[in-house]
């Protein structure tokens, strides 16, 4: 090797090691030190586009709001920049905006402005679209005439929805630097990896107390809570179960366990004809050890479900009490016709046996489907398992299975109408269980029907009840959203239960 | 020359043909589609009619070869389409997260090489000693221990303990350190062993012989003559494996948060985001090809054998 190329290498090396050894300057005397936090999330995002980004990302990072937002507390929704909304007949809708709201680059947030926002959403995202249901907007000053395509009572609730976040549209830079109206504004994004964030100071609700933070992104568990033990992170959502003891032992550490509008459901297929005789479904929904699966598998991080709806949902019915265990599933079985012989529960010399998908982008679900199998075994139920790759592809096209564990929203923005219009009506396009049911289509046309919240709430009451008598699909769990933080610097911390607000003005540090 | 050229550019032609035809079909062929994704069924209501209806309006119920030649059609107009999820124009996502990716590549690359020539050089001189047995070990060791783990261990250490290395991102090029070191030594192990053999393959020649009998120094004989003609088989692996590596990094890249191209393109597989896989697939073909056509240059210059041969070849003609 010539003495070039010696040089070339010792430089290469003494370049990096004066990078390595770098440090950012501390702030000098009389520098005021800026406030900020950093939020690790669970998802990556490769754009920030409000309108079509489904991890979020500008409405939890604070960079934009939507006309509507859904109080995590009542668990009903309410005011944001619309101050307020009416329709007589759930289909022409009259929307009063906020005034005296601006957007980052000072442009006043007005009717035309929201309008332009909305029809750029509509056209860009089909989801968006197919949510919303617009025939036609009217803008005039500060007030929103909005017809929708049919009869939409629940128009309000979907404009809760992230991806109605309004934007400044004459700025077109909506993938790297959306213009919202939130209390904060983009500095820089970095794809997959974090978006910088300053304060915005003409925020309409007041100014942010932090001058600035940064949402990142991990979609590792381990690294996640390695990054609030190394003080990388400030705020780290779902760290590794494994994990928590560990990071309660840290001094200032505080972890937080909220539920969420999340159900893991056993989903049946009721055109398998063991599955068509009711009381094969009671069986297996007296098969499934709901208290167990949480204490074990989720180690106590959620909530055992009765239904679909947590508890706390106005629309969540009280359920009549159910026996569970071997026991009553062997009655069920018994009331279907079923016999154990030789350890082999059957009817008319054929063995009971179930097929059963699982898919493992929920670490849970493989785990609660071997936990049934184990159960169901105990009564000489032969409980194959399937795992699957994307289970909404595999159940609408393949009707060979009997069940599948799945987990679904149920009410992101408040209302039951998208869980129980997806799930139970025969067109809904997550109604894998097929169920259609004349009573229950004719009960969820009604609610679709129904304009204001209370009359809508007794509807869905009844349908729950409905599926719940006739046991369409079995309901396992809720499952909770964890989060870890220091709560000896971050003041005012709120875990949101619709996981949609995140970084607020409200959010400071000691 | 223009013949030479010309046929060059038809084998490129051919190839990145076959390359995206495949990856096509075989995409096209695994279950599912990102109609369900498109529509976030997860979040709100749609009915079967319109998951039917945006299948219809995509195209997805056409024939495959009619898909393809849609497909190329756009490409020969250098129409990259759009991604499925993010609405963004695919080459620009590929052109974001690509200098990522070969950062992180190129810094494993020269980790490999500062852990890997030392080791493999000193195995080989001293072979069947403790040096070697070292050397071994240490290549066995970097090929039994799995990414993930070893990334998780260093960010424990360098980041949590010590405090002098950030644990993810890409702030700078310190951001670079961890997940460089991750990867390169995950890939040293194979490159010890192949440096070790190929070396001592080199030192039983008799060209070695003869130099030792000429009185050479032992320095000058291993560095000018043993390890110079012991390169070609360690390029030749270098460049099949520069195509894995660059694809490889997925694990990487999650655990580091590094914004590169891997996770973006296991992303959009799972989500059957098809045209970022096609232009993924097209651009790896290109870089695939570009870097073998570098190692083959390599050869002329590091085996003066094969320069003789050409020119005498040429001198035939």
């Amino acid at each position: 090797m010539s003495k070039r190329y010696h040089i070339l290498i010792l430089f290469i090396l003494s370049a990096v090691l004066l990078a390595a050894c770098s440090s950012t300057p501390a702030p000098s005397e009389g520098q005021t030190k800026k406030k900020s936090v950093n939020l690790l999330f669970n998802f990556a995002a490769s754009s920030l586009d409000p309108h079509v980004d489904t991890s979020y990302v500008s409405l939890r990072a604070g960079i934009t709001e939507t006309l509507v937002h859904l109080n995590d507390t009542s668990l009903t929704i309410e005011p944001w920049l619309a101050e307020s909304w009416e329709s007589r007949d759930g289909q022409l809708w009259t929307i009063k905006l906020r005034e005296g709201v601006t957007f980052h680059n000072g442009k006043s947030m007005d009717g035309a402005a929201v309008k332009a926002s909305l029809e750029r959403a509509m056209k860009d995202s089909l989801a968006v679209k197919n949510a919303l249901r617009i025939q036609s907007i009217a803008a005039n000053a500060h007030t929103l005439t909005i017809k929708t395509e049919v009869p939409f009572p629940e128009f309000p609730s979907e404009l809760v929805h992230p991806n109605t976040s309004i934007i400044d549209v004459t700025d077109a830079n909506y993938v790297k630097k959306p213009v919202g109206t939130g209390p904060f504004a983009v500095a820089s994004f970095t794809p997959r990896t974090a978006v910088d964030l300053v304060r915005y100071d003409g925020y309409w609700n007041g100014a942010a107390k932090l001058d600035s933070a940064r949402f990142s992104f991990n979609e590792d568990a381990n690294a996640r809570s390695l990054a609030l033990q190394s003080g990388t992170a400030d705020i780290v959502f779902r760290p590794e179960v494994e994990t928590l003891s560990n990071l309660e032992a840290i001094p200032g550490v505080k972890v937080e366990s909220t539920s969420t509008f999340r159900v893991h459901q056993m989903t049946m297929n009721l055109e398998r004809k063991a599955l068509q005789d009711i009381h094969v479904r009671k069986a297996i929904d007296a098969l499934i050890n709901r208290q167990a699966i949480v204490d074990t598998i989720l180690r106590g991080h959620a909530e055992a479900a009765t239904g679909p709806f947590p508890s706390t949902f106005s629309f969540a019915p009280d359920y009549p009490d159910k026996k569970s265990g071997l026991d009553a599933a062997r009655a069920h079985l018994e009331e279907a016709g079923y016999t154990e012989v030789n350890g082999v529960m059957q009817k008319n010399g054929e063995p009971l046996t179930l097929k059963l998908l699982t898919y493992s982008a929920r670490a849970d679900l493989p785990l609660i489907a071997q936990v049934f199998q184990s159960d169901a075994k105990k009564l000489g139920i032969d409980v194959q398992i399937q795992l699957i790759e994307i289970p909404e592809e595999y159940m609408a096209a393949k009707r060979d299975w009997d069940l599948a564990t799945y987990s679904n929203l149920t009410a992101p923005r408040g209302d039951a109408g998208y869980y129980l219009n997806a799930t139970y009506h025969p067109n809904g396009a997550l109604n894998f269980s097929g169920a259609d049911n004349d009573h229950l289509t004719a009960l969820i046309d009604k609610l679709n029907a129904t304009v204001g919240q209370e009359k809508r709430s007794v509807i869905a009451e009844q349908i729950a009840k409905y599926v719940d008598e006739q046991v369409y699909n079995s309901f396992v769990l809720h499952p909770n959203t964890l989060v870890a933080y220091k709560s000896d610097k971050v003041l005012n911390w709120v875990t949101s239960r619709s996981e949609y607000y995140m970084l607020t003005n409200e959010l400071d540090v000691k | 020359m223009f013949r030479i050229l010309s046929r060059r550019f038809i084998e490129v032609a051919v190839f990145l043909l076959v390359i995206t035809f495949i990856s096509f079909l075989f995409v096209r062929l695994a279950p599912g589609d990102p109609v369900l994704t498109i529509l976030n069924v997860d979040d709100v209501s749609v009915t079967q009619e319109q998951v039917e209806a945006l299948r219809e309006q995509l195209g997805f119920n056409d024939p495959l070869l009619v898909q393809y030649g849609r497909w190329l059609f756009d490409f020969a107009r250098l129409d990259f389409g759009n991604s499925y999820i993010t609405n963004q124009p695919v080459m620009e996502m590929i052109a974001g997260g690509l200098p990522a990716t070969l950062e992180l590549s190129f810094g494993a690359l020269i980790v490999m090489l500062l852990a890997a020539i030392p080791l493999g050089s000193l195995g080989a001189l001293y072979r069947g000693s403790w040096i070697d047995q070292i050397s071994r070990g240490v290549s066995l060791l970097g090929a039994a221990v799995p990414s993930f783990w070893l990334a998780l261990i260093f960010i424990d250490l360098f980041a949590v303990r010590w405090g002098v290395l950030p644990p993810m991102g890409r702030d700078s090029i310190v951001s670079a350190l961890l997940p460089s070191l991750t990867l390169g030594l995950a890939i040293t192990g194979v490159y010890v062993r192949l440096l070790r053999s190929s070396l001592l393959d080199a030192l039983s020649n008799e060209f070695i012989r003869a130099a030792r009998s000429r009185g050479l120094s032992e320095m000058r004989i291993f560095f000018a003559h043993a390890f110079r003609s012991s390169l070609p088989p360690v390029m030749t692996v270098f460049g099949m494996s520069l195509g894995s590596l660059i694809g490889g990094v997925v694990v990487i890249e999650v655990i580091f948060a590094y914004p590169g191209i891997g996770k973006m393109v296991v992303d959009s597989i799972r989500s059957r985001d098809y045209p970022v896989i096609q232009g993924y697939m097209l651009i790896m073909a290109i870089i695939v090809f570009v870097v073998n056509s570098a190692v083959d240059l390599s050869y002329r210059y590091l085996n003066p054998e094969m320069r003789i041969k050409e020119r005498k070849n040429i001198s035939w003609r």
